[in-house]
């Protein structure tokens, strides 16, 4: 057969199809919206994953926790020192940092110490950071900063652990494109830290412990571990590792909550597959008895599902990288903010796997072909003539 | 022009053969259709003339016995070979017309040669002759769902020439229509017959089968042949 | 115009234009990997751990470190068990009138 014969048959099929419009129509408008919802968890967990390992490149190599009774408690700084005496330890440096709860807007705020100023040039920050020791200003992420409508130069007022008021002064803001890492972050300085929590003396709230070589950090955390049974040290990779899990968790929970579309569809495609109706079947004959081929009209059932499935994959992932880069996500946000006040308004990169598309590609197009052609493929090899003895 | 271009020999087809609800529906036919014969089954409902006509169009494959089309031996050719003899010989008109619903008439006579190497342009034009040629051409873009019987058959005829087919098999083709309307097919087939068509028709009525050009009436009941006329 | 070119011209236009998402795609991917270094330069500064994905509940915001749970934190309604705490909201406790106001309002 030559091209055309083959245009002839998707013409006749197309033809036939539009006899259906509104059927085939809402087919098609089902089975774009499964790929349109998979494909945006797949696009946005990707592009959260590779995110996250790229920000969190930079983060501390090894966090040293103190627990108490299964509960994470205030670390002595004392231990920073016989901590750096570990071989291969470059460095410790204790943080202070805690969770800061505004009833003013119901949000969540992370507070923390400033430990040193970002490099010069970093286009990120408005302003500056406060410096380690500096007292009485702030500086605030992108969310806290709309949630509070404050901007540079104004004042922050915050409660202490002992009640009193303590206000800041606004000296940064980071920059929207930072949200991702810095939307809820408070950075003050480290006397302020501790007044506002309260903290006690010559404690701290974690050790941040730098490794000259990353390869050994497994066997320094099993040393810091021998050396201080009641810590725990958390890995840079573990934390990279909880990030996959994290989104496991929840694409699975929009998945979820989209489990009745999928299963809908699962039924209808069975309900294709299981059994031609009494026309289709009888138009199969038709066609057999005026001359079709039997391959001839698994052609045209394979263009059938193939008119079908392809045109609802290529509009779903199209609407799908729309919906998750240039709309941020928006169908998914109530699912992906939970409550939360402070939502990172992000822009994710686009970062794409193209065997995750080709994966979802097959896993839509292919079934839904097949499902097509199998029943009718059965109904085309029999005798024309049940047909025409009606 | 006398050797038959249709020959059967003990032609017999048995439907669900083995089973309980097990059939025979043809048993030892042997007919010869001449070239340029103008054909009629005769016979009752339940006789064996629809099976007839789907054995000689290609349609089923007889339980044993054999055809022979054109000196060929058809009967137990594999099925491509079959689809290719009702495409490029056969013209078949149903009695039930079997046009798919919801297509146009002019779509529907266009039917047949989709899967080929044609132009669909051509095969249009092809199709318009056609149409124009038993007064459809004002129905052409209608649905066929919407035609009347007659409007319908005449649709049907014209699918069934669009292949340029040396042999016309229809099946009861006047059992929905009323007299008027059944001599008005019958004008159409003696014309057919005329330009030299074999003509087979499959038929208890009597405006089918008592008329001057039906040159061979084979008389069928229960599956065999009862009385072979020819004029 | 015949249906199987118009649907060959839709199916060649969606790949034209996923070609053309995939060319924008690029183009931010480099951006941000142009910002990522910036962004890395905060992380390395501050120490920080996690990213400030979902903050809707204390265990949340930095799903890699311990920390200290309650089970009510803010309101007395809200039971910050996981998962649940993630999805569902406090319950308003305002028709409660003055008697119940939290801390600071």
């Amino acid at each position: 057969m030559s091209l055309n014969s083959h245009m002839n048959v998707l013409d006749f099929t197309l033809l036939s199809l539009l006899r259906r419009k509104f059927k085939n129509l809402g087919i098609v408008l089902v089975f774009t919206f499964i790929v349109f919802i998979t494909g945006s968890i797949l696009f946005l967990s990707y592009s959260f994953k590779r995110e996250a390992l790229l920000i969190l490149k930079g983060s501390p190599e090894l966090i040293v926790q103190r627990m108490s009774a299964g509960r994470q408690e205030l670390i002595p700084v004392g231990r920073a020192k016989e901590i750096s005496a570990i071989p291969g330890v470059s460095g410790v440096e204790p943080r202070y940092w805690g969770y800061y709860y505004d009833p003013l807007v119901k949000a969540n705020y992370t507070i923390l110490a400033s430990s040193g100023s970002l490099s010069a040039g970093n286009r990120l920050l408005q302003g500056r950071l406060p410096a380690p020791e500096e007292k009485g200003v702030a500086a605030v992420g992108r969310g806290v900063a709309k949630a509070r409508f404050i901007d540079m130069g104004s004042t922050i007022s915050l409660v202490s652990a002992a009640g009193d008021a303590m206000d800041f002064d606004v000296v940064g803001i980071f920059e929207s494109e930072s949200e991702l890492l810095t939307a809820d972050l408070i950075v003050l300085g480290r006397p302020d830290v501790i007044r506002l929590f309260r903290m006690p003396p010559d404690m701290a709230t974690d050790l941040a412990v730098t490794v000259r070589n990353e390869t050994e950090a497994p066997v320094i955390a099993g040393k810091i571990r021998s050396r201080f049974p009641d810590t725990r040290p958390i890995l840079r990779k573990e934390i990279i590792r909880t990030y996959d899990a994290v989104f496991g968790w929840r694409s699975g929970l929009i998945l979820t909550l989209f489990a009745g579309a999928l299963v809908a569809f699962i039924i209808l495609a069975w309900d294709k597959a299981t059994g031609l109706s009494a026309e289709e079947k009888k138009e199969i004959g038709i066609l057999k008895a005026i001359g079709w081929e039997t391959s001839d009209i698994i052609e045209m059932k394979f263009w059938e599902g193939l008119v079908i499935s392809l045109s609802s994959f290529l509009l779903g992932i199209i609407l799908a990288y729309v919906h998750v880069y240039f709309f941020g996500a928006s169908v998914f946000a109530p699912a992906l903010k939970g409550w939360s006040v402070i939502y990172p308004d992000f822009r994710l990169a686009p970062f794409i796997d193209p065997y995750q598309i080709a994966m979802l590609m097959a896993l839509t197009v292919i079934p839904y072909i097949a499902s097509t052609i199998i029943p009718s493929w059965k109904a085309a090899i029999t005798d024309p003539d049940e047909v025409v003895r009606g | 022009m006398n050797d038959p271009i249709i020959q059967t020999n003990e032609l017999t087809k048995y439907y669900n053969k083995g089973k309980a609800n097990e059939v025979l529906a043809v048993s030892g036919v042997s007919i010869g259709i001449r070239r340029g014969d103008f054909a009629v089954l005769k016979g009752p409902s339940g006789s064996g003339k629809t099976t007839m006509l789907s054995l000689l169009g290609c349609m089923t494959r007889p339980t044993s016995g054999s055809i022979t089309l054109e000196g060929r031996d058809i009967s137990h050719l594999p099925e491509r070979f079959l689809t290719d003899i009702r495409r490029t010989t056969y013209g078949f008109i149903f009695q039930q017309f079997h046009l798919i619903q919801g297509m146009s008439v002019l779509q529907n006579v266009m039917l047949p040669l989709y899967p080929t190497d044609v132009d669909l342009p051509k095969l249009k034009k092809k199709a318009e002759g056609l149409l124009e040629g038993i007064g459809m051409m004002k129905r052409r873009d209608f649905p066929v769902q919407g035609l009347s019987g007659g409007e319908q058959q005449r649709t049907a005829i014209a699918r069934a020439l669009i292949n340029s087919p040396e042999i016309v098999l229809a099946d009861e083709p006047t059992a929905h229509l009323d007299t008027a309307l059944s001599r008005n097919f019958m004008a159409i087939m003696k014309d057919l017959w005329e330009k030299g068509k074999t003509v087979i028709i499959a038929s208890h009525d009597p405006i089918v089968f008592e008329n001057e050009y039906a040159a061979l009436v084979v008389e069928m009941r229960d599956g065999a042949v009862r009385n072979v006329t020819r004029k | 115009m015949r249906k199987s070119l118009v649907f060959g011209l839709f199916v060649l236009g969606c790949f034209l234009f996923l070609a053309a998402l995939g060319a924008t795609s690029h183009v931010r991917v480099s951006h941000f990997l142009a910002v990522s270094h910036d962004l890395g330069d905060i992380t390395a500064t501050l120490k920080l751990t996690d990213i400030s994905f979902s903050d809707d509940a204390r265990y949340t915001r930095n799903p890699s470190q311990a920390d200290i749970f309650s089970a009510f934190q803010d309101y007395p309604g809200s039971i910050e068990h996981f998962p649940s705490g993630s999805v569902t909201p406090p319950p308003d406790f305002t028709s409660l009138g003055a008697a119940m106001k939290v801390r600071g309002q």
